[in-house]
C-alpha cells in the first residue's frame, strides 16, 4: 500500500486539452477507445499510438507521467498477454510444456493485444488526467440529461460520483490507518489475508464502512446547510460551453479514424 | 426585512430571498438569533433542551461553552433551521424555523461550520466546494467566480481556487469550509465547534478569520471547548444539560474558575492565577487574558511598594534582577530516570513517503505552482523525518512536540516497526528492526494507539475488541480472558458493565479507553500515543492524561505525541520538539520550555504559567524555579510581592 500516484489522478495544466469541454472531451475518449479497437493490423496501431502521443503532448503531460499514471493498471495488460501467448496457436513453436505451448501467432497476438490495451488505458487516463473529478461528472450529468425525462435521476447519479470521486483518497488513507493500527495489535494481514480468517478481514472493513456512515451522516447535514435541494435552479461556476477548440478536437478524432480506415484498408 | 449587511451590497441578495419574503416582517427586529421557551427531543422521551430562552443581537460576537451533551451542537442545528423545536419557537432573522417559506433563506443567511473537517467538503477542487452554496441559490456565473474569489480573500487563501481539498491541511479544510459558508453572503456565522479537531497554529488562524469577519459587521456564533476563543467573544454563554446557566461578558462568565469546573469546563489559566493569588492574600483583580493580568501584577508590585515606604519607591529593580537567578538556573525536581537503560535507539534515522530523489525532481518541475499557505506545513516536502537521534529510555515519559507535519506520527510509528527507516537504523533492546522477523517481535512488545483509535473499533463486543491482540499472539483462552479482564481494568472501565456490549454504543471517552485496552492486552513493554487527547472535551481529556499518569506510574515506558504543551510540561520526563522532520531540542521540560523565542519561531509555544513566569523574570522577579505550573508560580508571585513590601520597609 504505497502511496503510488492513482490511475489517471487530475495532473494540473491549463493546456488546450485541459480547457477542451468536458461533455466533447468524455465523448471524444469514447471515439478514441472505438477508433483503437476499430485498428486491425500494426499499421493501424502505429497510426493511434502517433495520435495518443500527440494528445498527451497536447496536454502537456510529460510522457513518464503517463506511463506511472497507468502503471497500476498494466498488470491487466500483463495477464491478458500472457492468456494469449498461451492459447493461441499457429506458426513455429518455440516451447512446450504439454498442452501449453508459446508459438508464433500467439507472441504476435500477445504483443498486438498488449499495446492495443495499453492505447485504450492511455486514452482513459488522458481523460481523467485533464479533466476535474467534477467537471466529469458534470459532463455525465448533463449528456445523461436528456433521459431525465424519461425518469433517470441524471443529476442525482452526478452528484454521487462526483461524491464517491471525492472521497476515495480519503478512504484510501484511512484504510491505510486502520490496515496499520490492526497490523500492529499482531493482525496476520501482511503475510497472508486469507489466513488471518474472518475477523482479520472484519477488523478492516467494519472500521470503514463505520466512517462512511459517520462521514455521509455530517456531509448530509453540511450539504443541506449550503441550501442543496436538488438540481433544480443550480447554477455553476463554470458553465460548460462549446468552444471552436472542440471543433478541432473533433476533427482530430475524425481524422485518427479515417486514417486507421485508411491503415486498414491497405492491410 | 433584515437585510445582510456584510460587505457585500443588499442588491445582489439572491432571487431565492425575494421569493421567500412574502412573510417577511415589516419591521427589522434587533435579534437575529431568538429562542422563545423552545423544547428539543430526539426520541420524544428525554429533551436536548426544554423551555430555552435566548437570544443573540445582530453584530455579537457570541461564544457557547458547555461540555459535551449539553445540547450546544444541538442548537447550533435548530438556529439553520436544520432541526426544528418540539415545543416554543426559534426565530432566526425574526423568522420562524419551522416556516417552510423562510428555510432557504434562513440557511443562506446562517452559515453553518461544523466540526469534522473531513467531512463538510462536497468537492475535490476548492473552488468548485466555496461556490457549491451559491450554485445552490442560482447565482449566475460571473458573480459566482467573483464571491468565490472574496470568499477566500477573507479566509486567506486567495490563490487556492485550484487545489484539491484532499491536499490541504485540517485548518486550511476549515477555512474553505468557512469560504463555502461565506460565499453564500451570510449575516451571521455558526460555527459548530469547528476548531475542536484543529492543531494550535490551524486554531489560532481560524480565530483570526473570525475575528476579522466579524469587525467587517458579520454576526458569530462560536460553539466551543477552549477558553483562550472564548475570552476573545463579546459574550459568553455557557450551556449545562439544555439550560442557561451563565451569560455575560467573558470577564463576567470566566472568571467564576468554581462554576466553570463543576460543569468540567477548563477555566482559562489567567482567571486561575488570578483567582489563586488572591486567595494568597495578592489583590489582583479577576481577569481573563495573560497581558491584563500582567498589568495587575505590575500594579500590584508597585502597590505593595509604595504600602512598605515612600522613601524606597525608586530603583527596586536593580536589587530585584540582582535576587532573580538566570534561566540557567538548576532544575529543582528532576525525576527523569537519566541512567535508565535504552528501550528503543533511533540512530540517524530519516524517511521519506516513496522514492526521495524522484519526489525531489518531480518538486522542482512542478515549482512553477504559487501554492503557498499564510500558515501551515508546505505540502511538497519529500523528507518527513531527517537524520533523527534518540534514545527512549526504561521507564520514562517522553513528550513529543511539533506542530502538523513535523513528523511527529511518522515517528510513531518507527517505533513498534510498523513503518521502516529509508536511513538509518531504529534498535528495540540493541536488536536491529530491519532483522527477520524484528519488526513483527516490536509491534508486540510496543504498543502503538493512533489517532481517533476508537476509529479502528469493529468487533460486536468490547470483549472481542480487546481480545483481538491476544488472540492474534495465538494465547490460550484462559490468557486471553485474564488480558482482556487487566487491560479493561486498567483503563478504568468495569468489565461486567462493558465487555458484553457493542463499543459502538459507548459514548466517545468510553469508545476510546477501549480502544486504549485492546493496545494494553498485547502487555507491551512500552505504549506510544498518538494525540491521545485530541477531540475530547475538558472531562475527557482530564480522564484519559490522569489514565496516562496512572499507566506510568505503574512502570510503563510511555511516548506521548501532542501538541498541548500543558500536558507535555505535567507529565512528561523530557520533551523532544521535531520541526520539519529534524530534532529542534531534547531535554527536561525545564531546558526546552527555556526559550519560548525559540520555540515561537518553529510556530510552538510553551505552557502559559511558564510563559508568565519568563516574561515577569525579565522584569526583575525573583522567581528561581526553571518550570512553573499554575500553583508554583502562584506560590513564588505572592511570596515575592510579600518580600518586595519587606525590603521596602526596612
Amino acid at each position: 500500500m504505497g502511496d503510488s500516484a492513482l490511475f489517471g489522478r487530475y495532473w494540473p495544466g491549463d493546456s488546450v486539452v485541459h480547457r477542451l469541454d468536458p461533455r466533447v472531451k468524455l465523448v471524444c475518449s469514447l471515439a478514441l477507445m472505438a477508433v483503437v479497437f476499430a485498428a486491425r493490423d500494426w499499421a493501424g496501431l502505429a497510426v493511434c499510438a502517433a495520435f495518443v502521443v500527440a494528445f498527451y503532448l497536447a496536454a502537456g503531460i510529460p510522457l513518464g507521467q503517463a506511463a506511472r499514471s497507468i502503471a497500476p493498471l498494466l498488470i491487466i495488460v500483463v495477464m491478458t498477454a500472457l492468456l494469449n501467448v498461451l492459447f493461441v496457436q499457429g506458426g513455429q513453436v518455440y516451447a512446450q510444456w504439454g498442452p501449453l505451448c508459446v508459438s508464433e501467432a500467439g507472441l504476435r497476438q500477445a504483443a498486438f493485444i498488449a499495446v492495443r490495451l495499453t492505447l485504450l488505458l492511455l486514452g482513459m487516463s488522458l481523460l481523467t488526467l485533464t479533466t476535474t473529478t467534477l467537471d466529469i461528472t458534470e459532463a455525465f450529468e448533463r449528456l445523461l440529461s436528456p433521459l431525465a425525462r424519461v425518469g433517470l435521476p441524471a443529476h442525482e447519479l452526478g452528484m454521487m460520483m462526483g461524491i464517491a470521486l471525492r472521497f476515495l483518497p480519503q478512504f484510501a488513507e484511512e484504510l491505510r490507518i486502520i490496515y496499520r493500527a490492526q497490523l500492529s495489535r499482531g493482525a496476520r494481514l501482511a503475510s497472508n489475508p486469507l489466513r488471518g480468517g474472518a475477523s482479520a478481514l472484519t477488523s478492516l472493513m467494519v472500521p470503514l464502512l463505520t466512517s462512511a456512515f459517520r462521514h455521509a451522516e455530517t456531509l448530509s447535514a453540511a450539504m443541506e446547510a449550503r441550501c442543496y435541494h436538488g438540481g433544480a435552479g443550480r447554477t455553476r461556476l463554470h458553465p460548460l460551453a462549446v468552444a471552436p477548440r472542440d471543433g478541432g478536437a473533433a476533427a482530430a478524432l475524425a481524422l485518427m479514424l479515417a486514417a486507421v480506415l485508411a491503415a486498414n484498408a491497405l492491410g | 426585512m433584515i437585510v445582510p449587511d456584510l460587505t457585500a451590497p443588499a442588491a445582489d441578495a439572491p432571487s431565492f430571498e425575494d421569493a421567500a419574503h412574502g412573510g417577511a416582517p415589516a419591521a427589522a427586529r434587533p435579534a437575529f438569533i431568538a429562542f422563545e421557551d423552545a423544547s428539543f427531543t430526539y426520541d420524544g422521551a428525554s429533551f436536548v433542551f426544554e423551555g430555552l430562552s435566548l437570544t443573540v443581537p445582530q453584530g455579537q460576537f457570541c461564544c457557547l461553552l458547555g461540555g459535551n451533551g449539553s445540547g450546544k451542537s444541538t442548537l447550533a442545528r435548530c438556529v439553520n433551521a436544520l432541526l426544528t423545536p418540539d415545543a416554543g419557537r426559534v426565530l432566526t432573522f425574526g423568522r420562524d424555523t419551522r416556516d417552510a417559506d423562510a428555510t432557504y433563506f434562513i440557511r443562506s443567511n446562517a452559515g453553518l461550520v461544523f466540526q469534522s473537517p473531513d467531512d463538510q467538503l462536497v468537492a475535490s477542487v476548492v473552488e468548485n466546494d466555496v461556490a457549491f452554496g451559491p450554485e445552490n441559490l442560482g447565482v449566475p456565473a460571473p458573480e459566482l467566480a467573483e464571491r468565490v474569489s472574496r470568499a477566500l480573500g477573507a479566509v486567506g487563501l486567495q490563490g487556492f481556487q485550484r487545489s484539491e481539498t484532499a491536499s490541504l491541511s485540517g485548518g486550511q479544510k476549515q477555512r474553505v469550509a468557512i469560504a463555502g459558508v461565506l460565499a453564500m453572503d451570510p449575516a451571521l456565522l455558526i460555527l459548530d465547534e469547528a476548531s475542536a479537531m484543529l492543531d494550535p497554529r490551524g486554531r489560532a488562524g481560524l480565530m483570526r478569520v473570525c475575528r476579522e469577519l466579524h469587525d467587517e459587521g458579520l454576526t458569530i456564533l462560536m460553539i466551543t471547548h477552549y477558553m483562550e476563543e472564548a475570552a476573545q467573544a463579546e459574550r459568553v454563554v455557557v450551556l449545562d444539560a439544555g439550560r442557561v446557566v451563565m451569560d455575560g461578558g467573558p470577564d463576567e462568565v470566566l472568571t467564576r474558575g468554581d462554576e466553570l469546573r463543576a460543569l468540567a469546563l477548563d477555566v482559562p489559566f489567567a482567571a486561575a492565577l488570578a483567582a489563586d493569588l488572591r486567595g494568597r492574600g495578592v489583590a489582583v483583580a479577576p481577569c481573563v487574558d495573560a497581558a491584563t493580568l500582567r498589568a495587575e501584577l505590575d500594579a500590584a508590585r508597585a502597590a505593595a511598594g509604595r504600602a512598605a515606604g515612600a522613601d524606597a519607591a525608586g530603583g527596586s529593580d536593580g536589587t530585584a534582577a540582582s535576587d532573580a537567578p538566570g534561566p540557567s538556573a538548576p532544575a529543582n525536581e528532576s525525576p527523569s530516570p537519566a541512567d535508565a537503560a535504552p528501550l528503543i535507539a533511533l540512530e540517524g534515522v530519516s524517511y521519506s513517503y516513496g522514492d526521495p530523489e524522484r519526489r525531489e525532481r518531480r518538486r522542482r518541475r512542478r515549482r512553477q505552482e504559487p501554492e503557498r499557505a499564510d500558515w501551515g506545513p508546505e505540502p511538497g516536502a519529500v523528507w518527513a523525518l531527517r537524520d533523527v537521534t534518540l534514545t527512549v529510555r526504561e521507564g520514562e515519559l517522553l513528550g513529543i512536540a511539533g506542530h502538523t507535519g513535523s513528523g511527529k506520527s511518522t515517528l510513531a510509528q518507527l517505533l513498534n516497526g510498523l513503518a521502516r527507516p529509508t536511513r538509518g537504523r531504529v534498535l528495540l533492546r540493541g536488536e536491529d528492526l530491519s532483522a527477520r522477523g524484528a519488526a513483527e517481535r516490536a509491534r508486540a512488545a510496543v504498543g502503538l494507539v493512533f489517532q481517533y483509535p476508537e476509529h479502528q473499533l469493529f468487533a460486536a463486543t468490547v470483549y472481542d475488541d480487546v481480545a483481538f491482540g491476544p488472540r492474534n499472539l495465538g494465547l490460550a483462552p484462559a490468557e486471553v480472558d485474564g488480558r482482556v479482564r487487566r487491560a479493561l481494568a486498567g483503563v478504568g472501565l468495569d468489565f461486567d458493565a462493558v465487555q458484553a456490549r457493542s463499543p459502538f454504543e459507548l459514548s466517545g471517552g468510553q469508545q476510546r479507553r477501549v480502544a486504549l485496552a485492546g493496545v494494553l492486552a498485547m502487555e507491551p513493554e512500552a505504549l506510544v500515543l498518538d494525540e491521545p487527547v485530541a477531540g475530547l472535551d475538558p472531562r475527557g481529556r482530564e480522564e484519559l492524561l490522569a489514565l496516562i499518569e496512572r499507566l506510568h506510574a505503574g512502570g510503563l515506558t510511555c511516548v506521548i505525541v501532542s501538541h498541548s504543551m500543558d500536558d507535555l510540561a505535567r507529565l512528561a520526563d523530557r520533551v523532544l520538539v521535531l520541526n520539519e522532520g529534524a530534532v529542534f531540542s531534547l531535554g527536561t521540560p525545564a531546558e526546552v520550555f527555556a526559550d519560548p523565542a525559540a520555540l515561537h519561531g518553529v510556530g510552538l509555544g510553551v505552557p502559559e504559567a511558564q510563559a508568565l513566569a519568563l516574561d515577569l523574570r525579565r522584569d526583575g522577579w525573583p522567581l528561581p524555579r526553571a518550570l512553573y505550573d499554575e500553583a508554583s508560580l502562584a506560590d513564588d508571585v505572592a511570596a515575592a510581592l510579600a518580600g518586595e513590601g519587606a525590603r521596602h520597609g526596612r
